[in-house]
């Protein structure tokens, strides 16, 4: 999808600058056309108004620069509190990958797990020991795998 | 996916200590550069509690004198991290009882001695008023009450702990070991009661609704006090878990507690005729928990299916967890 997006968004984006291009194209010949007839009279500038198409194609190039960026937005968070929620335990951390595949800087998962795993009360002694055994019942080389 | 250094390594299983341990010596390079980034310091602390897991006594010191550099060794928070560097090396009880003593010599020193105390020891000359903790030093209180719990002198860790927590009520933290202290000790109604504290913190908090509901569950199946009460753990347990999964979709623990709750409500329905009789809680009607208990069968069912074939959107769940729901359907006699 997200080819498609961009292909949209640069298209846009030619479209825009084709605009722009063509209004500046344009200011020059009508200040040059002006300067070439009326060098006599004092110089009231012209008050020339852009083409039709010019405005049209802006106004179109816009919209589809628009629609390029919001195809190309990530899907929507959950703003309900239960949807969120599951997500976090269904899909875990690959539900929150951003856009370049990393999971997303401020995903923290189940944020109340530290009411559970009690950091500031930690047994540090019977971790060790737990893990000390898990070390030899031959949990380190599955570790290593 | 190698777990995050930003998070606290304290629920990880092993193998995944073992892979932050071993990040030590990249961390420890990389930390000589002198601009400060926001996440440096929580990095130091995890790496340091992950090497003092895997017994990396080395890159732990390391880490400390690092944090220690840069907080000052009279930070609260690097004193309670030193106290726990030289928890983990204590060699015998000795040496945790000179940990301990290191504790309460810290707290003395600082115990905030309020005017108000002066004035209720005056009042009440016969009664004793503790020192009120200093809430500036709660890490080192913690630590004490842990080091205490460790050391196997629960009953005093939990007047430690009732102790910080008169002075600190809003603290779900320290609620919640204290419900975990007293499970341990199988006072199941006050440990439901410290429970329902960390609720009244964070109401939110999915997990914990299930927690309570499950030492509801099991204070309803080791009670000995008579059917009575044991259906009112029941019904509250179900309402726990009913919670839990309102609050968060697709919730493998509440719905695995919900399908417990619900067998074992409907077999002793079919043993015993209908028990309704005082007013103070009230069963839902059979209907109602049967239909409970068919939700909850089939959800399980779709969660255990999608994440044994690994469905995309399903690989949150702990593997273990699965298995055990996957045994309690097939204990059930329902096949996938």
């Amino acid at each position: 999808m997200t080819w498609i997006s961009n292909t949209i968004t640069v298209f846009g984006g030619l479209l825009l600058a084709h605009a722009c291009y063509s209004a500046q194209e344009h200011a020059a010949l009508q200040s040059f056309r002006a300067a070439a007839t009326s060098t006599l009279t004092s110089s009231t500038p012209v008050a020339s108004s852009l083409p039709v198409d010019i405005a049209i194609e802006t106004i179109v190039a816009t919209l589809v620069i628009v629609l390029g960026l919001v195809l190309g937005t990530r899907p929507l968070r959950p703003i309900q509190w239960r949807v969120w929620a599951g997500k976090i335990e269904r899909e875990g951390e690959e539900g929150f990958l951003g856009n370049n595949g990393e999971v997303e800087k401020d995903y923290m998962g189940n944020p109340f797990t530290y009411l559970e795993s009690r950091p500031s009360f930690v047994d540090i002694r019977r971790q060790r020991k737990e893990f000390a055994e898990w070390i030899k019942n031959g949990g380190g080389d599955a570790g290593k795998k | 996916m190698a777990p995050s250094l930003l998070f606290n390594p304290a629920k990880l299983p092993p193998s995944e200590a073992l892979q932050l341990a071993q990040q030590a010596p990249v961390v420890l390079q990389g930390s000589s550069s002198p601009s400060e980034t926001v996440d440096q310091w929580a990095t130091f602390e995890n790496l340091l509690l992950a090497c003092l897991r895997t017994g990396d006594d080395e890159a732990a010191a390391k880490c400390m004198d690092q944090l220690e550099a840069r907080f000052g060794p009279d930070n609260e928070r690097v004193m309670a991290l030193r106290g726990l560097l030289s928890e983990a090396q204590a060699e015998n009880n000795g040496e945790l009882e000179a940990v301990l003593k290191q504790y309460d010599a810290i707290l003395e020193g600082n115990s905030t001695n309020l005017v108000g105390h002066d004035r209720l020891r005056q009042l009440f000359p016969d009664r004793r008023f503790a020192n009120p903790p200093c809430l500036r030093l709660q890490p080192i209180t913690k630590r004490r009450i842990a080091l205490l719990r460790s050391m196997g002198r629960v009953s005093d860790a939990a007047t430690a702990l009732v102790q910080l927590l008169d002075f600190s009520p809003t603290d779900a933290e320290a609620w919640s070991e204290l419900s975990d202290l007293y499970f341990t000790q199988g006072l199941y109604s006050q440990a439901i009661y410290a429970l329902e504290e960390v609720l009244l913190l964070s109401p939110n908090a999915w997990n914990i609704h299930a927690r309570l509901g499950e030492v509801q569950y099991m204070a309803a199946t080791t009670s000995g006090s008579g059917g009575g009460s044991q259906q009112k753990y029941l019904a509250e347990a179900l309402k726990r878990f009913a919670r839990s999964i309102e609050l968060c979709d697709d919730y493998l623990r509440g719905y695995y507690g919900l399908k417990l709750v619900t067998t074992r409500l409907l077999k002793e329905q079919a043993k015993q005729a209908k028990q309704t009789d005082d007013g103070e809680f009230t069963l839902p009607d059979p209907k109602t928990i049967e239909r409970l208990d068919e939700l909850a069968t089939a959800k399980l069912s779709e969660i255990v299916r999608h994440s044994t074939l690994k469905d995309r959107g399903w690989r949150g769940y702990d593997e273990r967890e699965v298995a055990a729901a996957r045994e309690l359907l097939s204990q059930n006699g329902i096949e996938r």
